[in-house]
Formats: C-alpha cells, sequence, structure tokens
C-alpha cells in the first residue's frame, strides 16, 4: 500500500512499553511512519495484560498496529550498538525509561545525537525530569491522585474514585505528539533535530489548567469548576430505564410551558429555581443540583428515550449515558466509522478504533497488524545492512531474538 | 533561539471551550494566533461563572498567547476583512455546529479558495453525518455517550461523570493541536495545505482505547471500580491509620516484591495466588483483604516513605493549595504564577512539553473581547469604514 500519511519515509525507533509511549507511535504509524518497536526478550510488559485473544493481550493488539517488533537485549554492549544503528538512521526516537536512564543505557540523546544531528528524541517521564519525585515510577492512579482528578469524582467523606479511562497514559501521548510533530516542523525548517521531553504529571496538570485560574482569585465562589469540589457524585437524570442528562439551551416561554405541562411539573413554572425557561435549572445552571429531585420525579415513570425526545423538541440539548455495549453499537458511531477490524496472525479478526482524525491530504492508514514478538527482527536487522550470519551468531549469543 | 511556530499566524474562528484551547498551545510556540469574537464576545464562554474581576475564567484561561479581535460575520464588509486576513494565514480552525460556518461563508471551500495552502480545521461534536450530526454538544454531553461514565463510580454503584467538565473538550483540543502541528509539517514536505475533521465524541473514545479494548475482547461491559483497576492488582486507594488515603499502584511486576516488603509481609511474594498480575488479578478480593488490612496499622506519611523507598508507585491524594507550591510542580514549571493586567496575579498550567534547544512560552496572559482589533488592521492594512 502507498503511504501518503504526514510521516510518509519517516522512521520511528520506539523504546517505550506499556500505554503511554505505544498510544504516541501508534498515532505516528498510523500518519505513515516506519515504527521500530525495539523490545527486550521478556517483550513489552503491556503483552500480558489481560484479557487476552487467544495468546495476545487486547490492550497490547489496540496500541500497537502499523508497528515492527524487533527483539535486541539493549542492556547488553552489543545490543545497544544495534540500537544506537538503528537511531542512526531513524527520524524520531521515543523513550520513557525515566529521566537520565537512557543515557545510563549508553543511549542518550546528545550521544545518538553526534551521529544523526536531524534526531528528534521524545523523553516521557512520570513525574517530570525534575524535582524529588524524578525517580518514583508512576502508575495511573498516583498520578490521578497528585494532580487532584478525584476530587471531581466521588462524594466527600467517601473512598476515592478515579477516572476509569487511562487518561495519565494516554493523554499524555497526544502531548508527546504534539511536541514531535512541532520539532520535527522545526526539523524541517532547519535541519537540526532536538530533544522534547513530556511529563503523565505534567499533563494531568496542564489539563486541569481551568480549574487553577478558577481557584486564583474569584469574584465569589460560584460556578460550576469551584463547585465541582464540593458536589456529590454527579449520576445524571433517573429515568424509568437507565440514566440521561440534558441541559436547555434556548427555549421560549411557550415551548418551556408545554415542556412543564407535559412533565406534569405545573408548579414549578414560576418557581425562580427553573428561571430562565429551565437553563438554571439543568446542566452547569446555579440550581441544578437542588432541583435534580424534582426532574427525576418527573422522569420516573418515562423512559429515557421520551424524555430525550421531548427535551430536543424545544431545542434542548439531551443524551442517554451509555455504557459500552450501547456506545459500541450507536447508529451516531457507526456513522462516524470509529471502529475497524484488523486482522491478525494469531489473535485472529479483533476490532479496535480507528485513527481518530481525518486528513484530507495525508490520510492515515492501518498497514499492519500488531507485530507478534520479534517478528521483524531478522527483516529489520538485514534492513540495517547486517548479514544472514551475523545475525544468526547474533541470535545464538541472545543479543537478539 | 526564536520558537518554533514563529511566522505561523492562526485564524481562530472558535468558540466555546475546544476551539480555544485548541489554538492556545499554538500561541506558546510562537504562532501568531488572532481569535475572532462577534460582536459582544463569545456569548458560549464569556457568561459562565466563576469570573475574576467580571471576566469568565474560561475566557481568561483559553485565550492566553492570543490577540483577539471582534469581526461581525454577517456584515460583508467584515466578512471581506475577514478573508483579507486569511489571505496571511497558515491555520483556520472552527468548531461551529455543521452549517453555522457555512452561512457565514467560512467554510472550507471558502477558505481555500482565497488560501488554497491554508490549514483547515473543522471541530465538531458528533461529525457531519449520522442521526446526531447536527447536534451541538458541551463536555458533560459527550461524557455521557462516550461511555466512560460506565466505568466511573463506586464499587457496585452507579456511573458517575467526571465533575471537572473539561477533561474532553482539552482532549479534542490536544488532539486538534497535534494534527495541526502534523498538518504543518506535510505542508513543508509537500506545499499543500489540507482540511482536518475532529469530533468531540471519537475524542473522547480514543482515550478509552484500552478499556474499550478490553470491552471488545470480552463482551462482558466493563463496571465502576472505584479506585481500582481491571487490568493490575493492587491499584487502588487504601486508607491508611490516620484516616488517610494512599493511592497504590503495582503495575510492573518488579513492583510486587517491593510493595510486600514494604508492607512487611514477604510471604506473598513468592505465594502462587499472588506472584504474578494475571494471579492477583484472579485472587483479586483475597489480596486487597489482606493488604487493606496491613496499611491501617500505619500513617498514609509512613507508606509514601516505605513504598517510596522500594521504588513502588505511590501518591497522597493532593489538592490545589498543596499543588501549586509543590516542590515536584515548582521545579517543573507544572503550575505558574502569571501576572496580568486585567486579572491580577493567577495561577495558571504551564506548558505540558519541554523543548531543549527551541523553549517555547513564556505563557502571557489573554486579552479582552476585541483589544487588539485597531492594531491588526493597522498591521495588515486593513481599513474599516465606521467604528
Amino acid at each position: 500500500m502507498s503511504i501518503a500519511g504526514s510521516m510518509a519515509g519517516f522512521r520511528v525507533v520506539d523504546l517505550s512499553t506499556d500505554l503511554c509511549g505505544p498510544f504516541c507511535t501508534m498515532h505516528l504509524g498510523d500518519a505513515g511512519a516506519e515504527v521500530i518497536k525495539v523490545e527486550l526478550p521478556s517483550g513489552d510488559p503491556a503483552r500480558r495484560i489481560g484479557p487476552m485473544i487467544a495468546d495476545e493481550s487486547a490492550v497490547f493488539l489496540s496500541l500497537n498496529r502499523n508497528k515492527k517488533s524487533v527483539v535486541i537485549d539493549y542492556r547488553r554492549p552489543e545490543g545497544r550498538d544495534l540500537v544506537a544503528r538503528l537511531a542512526c538512521g531513524a527520524d524520531v526516537l521515543v523513550e520513557d525509561f525515566g529521566p537520565g536512564r537512557v543515557a545510563d543505557l549508553g543511549l542518550g540523546y546528545d550521544n545518538l545525537a553526534r551521529d544523526n544531528p536531524r534526531l528528534v528524541g521524545c523523553s516521557i517521564s512520570a513525574f517530570g525530569e525534575a524535582g524529588p519525585l524524578k525517580d518514583l515510577p508512576g502508575a495511573e492512579l498516583t498520578i490521578q491522585a497528585m494532580a487532584e482528578y478525584t476530587a471531581s469524582l466521588g462524594s466527600i467523606g467517601e473512598p476515592p474514585v478515579r477516572v476509569g479511562a487511562d487518561i495519565a497514559s494516554l493523554n499524555t501521548a497526544i502531548f508527546a505528539l504534539q511536541a514531535i510533530f512541532a520539532a520535527l516542523f522545526h526539523r524541517e525548517r532547519t535541519g537540526a533535530g532536538q530533544r522534547v521531553a513530556v511529563s503523565q504529571f505534567g499533563s494531568l496538570l496542564h489539563m486541569r489548567g481551568i480549574m487553577w485560574h478558577a481557584l486564583s482569585n474569584p469574584d465569589d465562589w460560584y460556578g460550576f469548576h469551584l463547585d465541582s469540589y464540593t458536589y456529590p457524585a454527579e449520576h445524571g437524570y433517573q429515568t424509568k430505564n437507565g440514566p440521561m442528562y440534558f441541559i436547555l439551551r434556548h427555549g421560549s416561554s411557550e415551548d418551556w410551558d408545554r415542556f412543564v405541562i407535559e412533565l406534569g411539573m405545573e408548579e414549578y413554572l414560576n418557581d425562580p429555581r427553573f428561571g430562565n425557561y429551565g437553563r438554571r435549572a439543568t446542566g452547569i445552571g446555579q440550581h441544578a443540583a437542588d432541583v435534580r429531585p424534582i426532574w427525576e420525579e418527573a422522569f420516573k415513570g418515562r423512559t429515557r428515550e421520551e424524555i430525550i425526545d421531548l427535551v430536543r423538541s424545544i431545542g434542548g440539548d439531551a443524551v442517554p449515558i451509555l455504557d459500552y455495549p450501547a456506545l459500541v453499537s450507536h447508529p451516531q458511531v457507526e456513522a462516524l466509522g470509529a471502529f475497524t477490524k484488523i486482522e491478525h496472525p494469531t489473535a485472529g479478526l479483533f476490532t479496535t478504533l480507528a485513527p481518530v482524525v481525518r486528513f484530507s491530504q495525508t490520510p492515515t492508514a492501518i498497514y499492519s497488524a500488531p507485530p507478534t514478538l520479534g517478528q521483524h527482527t531478522g527483516d529489520v536487522l538485514q534492513s540495517m545492512g547486517l548479514s544472514i550470519s551475523e545475525i544468526d551468531a547474533l541470535r545464538v549469543a541472545a543479543i537478539i531474538a | 533561539m526564536a520558537r518554533i511556530l514563529e511566522g505561523i499566524r492562526v485564524f481562530d474562528l472558535t468558540v466555546a471551550a475546544v476551539g480555544p484551547w485548541s489554538t492556545r498551545l499554538l500561541g506558546a510556540l510562537g504562532a501568531d494566533v488572532i481569535r475572532v469574537e462577534r460582536p459582544g464576545g463569545d456569548n458560549l464562554s464569556s457568561a459562565v461563572p466563576p469570573k475574576i474581576n467580571g471576566t469568565s475564567v474560561l475566557h481568561i484561561s483559553a485565550n492566553h498567547n492570543k490577540r483577539n479581535i471582534e469581526l461581525d460575520l454577517k456584515q460583508e464588509s467584515d466578512r471581506a476583512i475577514a478573508l483579507k486576513i486569511i489571505e496571511r494565514c497558515d491555520v483556520f480552525v472552527q468548531n461551529m455546529r455543521t452549517g453555522t460556518v457555512e452561512r457565514l461563508g467560512m467554510g472550507y471551500e471558502d477558505v481555500a479558495r482565497v488560501n488554497p495552502a491554508i490549514i483547515y480545521v473543522a471541530a465538531s461534536a458528533y461529525g457531519r453525518s449520522g442521526p446526531m450530526a447536527s447536534y451541538g454538544a458541551i463536555d458533560p454531553e459527550i461524557q455521557a455517550m462516550c461511555g466512560w461514565c460506565s466505568i466511573m463510580g463506586r464499587e457496585g454503584g452507579r456511573a458517575e461523570m467526571f465533575r471537572h467538565l473539561a477533561h474532553i473538550d482539552l482532549t479534542t483540543a490536544t488532539y486538534i493541536t497535534q494534527a495541526v502541528l502534523q498538518a504543518l509539517l506535510a505542508r513543508e514536505r509537500t506545499g499543500k495545505g489540507q482540511k482536518i475533521e475532529v469530533e468531540m465524541l471519537r475524542a473522547a473514545m480514543a482515550i478509552q482505547t484500552t478499556k474499550l479494548a478490553e470491552y471488545l475482547a470480552t463482551a462482558a461491559a466493563p463496571k465502576p471500580l472505584g479506585s481500582g483497576s481491571s487490568t493490575h492488582v493492587p491499584h487502588q486507594a487504601f486508607l491508611c491509620q490516620d484516616q488517610r488515603y494512599v493511592a497504590v499502584g503495582v503495575v510492573r511486576e518488579d513492583q510486587w516484591p517491593g510493595l510486600c516488603r514494604a508492607l512487611k509481609l514477604p510471604e506473598l511474594i513468592s505465594d502462587p495466588r499472588f506472584a504474578l498480575n494475571a494471579a492477583r488479578v484472579a485472587h483479586r478480593d483475597e489480596l486487597i483483604r489482606t493488604v487493606a488490612q496491613r496499611f491501617l496499622t500505619k500513617p498514609a506519611a509512613w507508606w509514601i516513605i516505605a513504598l517510596t523507598r522500594e521504588k513502588v508507585p505511590n501518591a497522597p491524594f493532593l489538592g490545589f493549595e498543596e499543588l501549586h507550591d509543590h516542590p515536584q510542580v515548582r521545579t517543573n514549571g507544572f503550575m505558574v504564577e502569571l501576572e496580568t493586567p486585567h486579572w491580577g496575579r493567577l495561577w495558571s498550567d504551564g506548558l505540558p512539553w519541554k523543548f531543549d534547544s527551541t523553549p517555547a512560552g513564556p505563557i502571557r496572559p489573554g486579552s479582552m473581547h476585541g483589544e487588539h482589533t485597531a492594531k491588526i488592521f493597522a498591521e495588515l492594512g486593513i481599513e474599516r469604514r465606521g467604528k
């Protein structure tokens, strides 16, 4: 398949493991880069995250399409030299060993850039490259806890609740992409590569930036950013058959009256908490939390589909709170073509998310299934100019696999 | 050395949160970002409290490193001015509902006609086709739709929303930012601009890639697990003797012996029920009972010391007051204090990346509605009658 993506012709050496780095480099692969995933003989630990499809980790499969797997034991000098040679012909190198550790392996950016000054190096850390926590390994919950994400979930006095998705890894990967593309853009203009760095903690703190502004010097303790610290768990609105969420946007007196009467809520028609055609009583409106029981009382005999239609009929927004089965089969998700299928040599046909962003001139594509461990070791080493007998000798010495 | 996007100009016809946040980081990289607002300002963000000195924090925080002009695109004369500005821009970003931008004469074809090399971003809530194509949405609606509430909440409890109603907005914004940078890179290589489409719903699904993979592999709908994880055990909060919680995550096999040593439970290290993560996931309840008991015997401060010594991922649950002066935050510039002309001293998020040879930033406080209209007109040699 010919490659039209923005990274066509670029080679990426990916030393990262688990979720963050691989999610980043998968996007580079989707954009047409040749991504060489260098793994230790034990393989990316993500290969062992359950559940499994046949013998392959579903999580690993979801993060590693469009890559080649090369097994090199870079902890040994001969293996390190091979990775250095790979980096010499690469445009991007991604690593997540932790601050300074890649240099300890003899693969630090400065070292590699002596032979390849056009290289863009991207380092991903848990807590940043300086400071007292720089060497502490991270985990999804510990990063979320430090960045006060759990302050927006659960209820005061109850055990912490985390964001369910792996945001400390996956959102950080998007910032890594920004940094890599920016550095490559700069290199196109100047010829100079450089090292860039992102961290999971810094990324999550960045994404909570509105909160820091809100907490700095507000005119009053008022508004949903601030309320979110003290409100109880937000479950949306219960109906007869499941939760939904709604807001009233525009509205006219006529629509509002009809809506209220239809719901049997006439007694609240002139209640100031429902003022501005109900806008104060829904969504981020100032009385939304107080009047929720009133809405839920009116909704309890109706399905959420009925409520959604009714809200939409007066120009409001209403959506069901979906679980995964409902999401995956939702007609809007189908219309978007959000999912795709990939045939894998051992796991068979599996379903995964298609690339998210659409580019009219540099389209993304799925070129290859996620690799099995060491699937491309021989091919890649040959492309570097190693002979079959040299490769065999490295295999016997367990430098490669 | 000059910043990376020095010389790049952005026409920012965005509203609410997704669009404005997407261009903000381009400004920090050196682009000249011109935020174009309708008369009276962006009514989707300017009214939202909390406010500082009367300005919505949503407006303040989303507009750093930008200049702000007012144009009434419903007027032919202002539309002509907009096109003159667009001729000198590299990037155009809009996140209006399907149809709205076309009615303003600012669709991709309109813009590409005056500037074929433009990188044009069309961001939407649900996309331009399908039964919900015409709908706009704010963050909590996409949270509801995208499935992620169903994996958040108390274990055994109901689905819950993330009350920081901006994470999906910013996720979409960051996807846009990387896409723009990618397209700028492509344009350097090919000379061609292009159209980029992004939807909030798909961005929200993308950050659930791993969780959706678990579901698609098993067909079992995942449930809320409190602070816990479906894939790694233990990876959750533990209550300590002083009634504080500590977050702990054993996410690598080599961290398990360290946890056992810190807890003084060395017999568990090679216990076949717990020795490997897969076994610990299978024996979750048994293991958590034992471990949770042990955490109750000492205060959180001790566990943080003991776990850090053993290099086991751990953290206290912090809040803003502890964060902004935390040495880890200060040293890395993850939060920064800004002096602003309109709003006094503010805490802002720092930059999410570090460039070793072309440092980005500094973060410059945003501007009020229409603040730079006259200046930008003068720079570009544009004359407007009236006003």
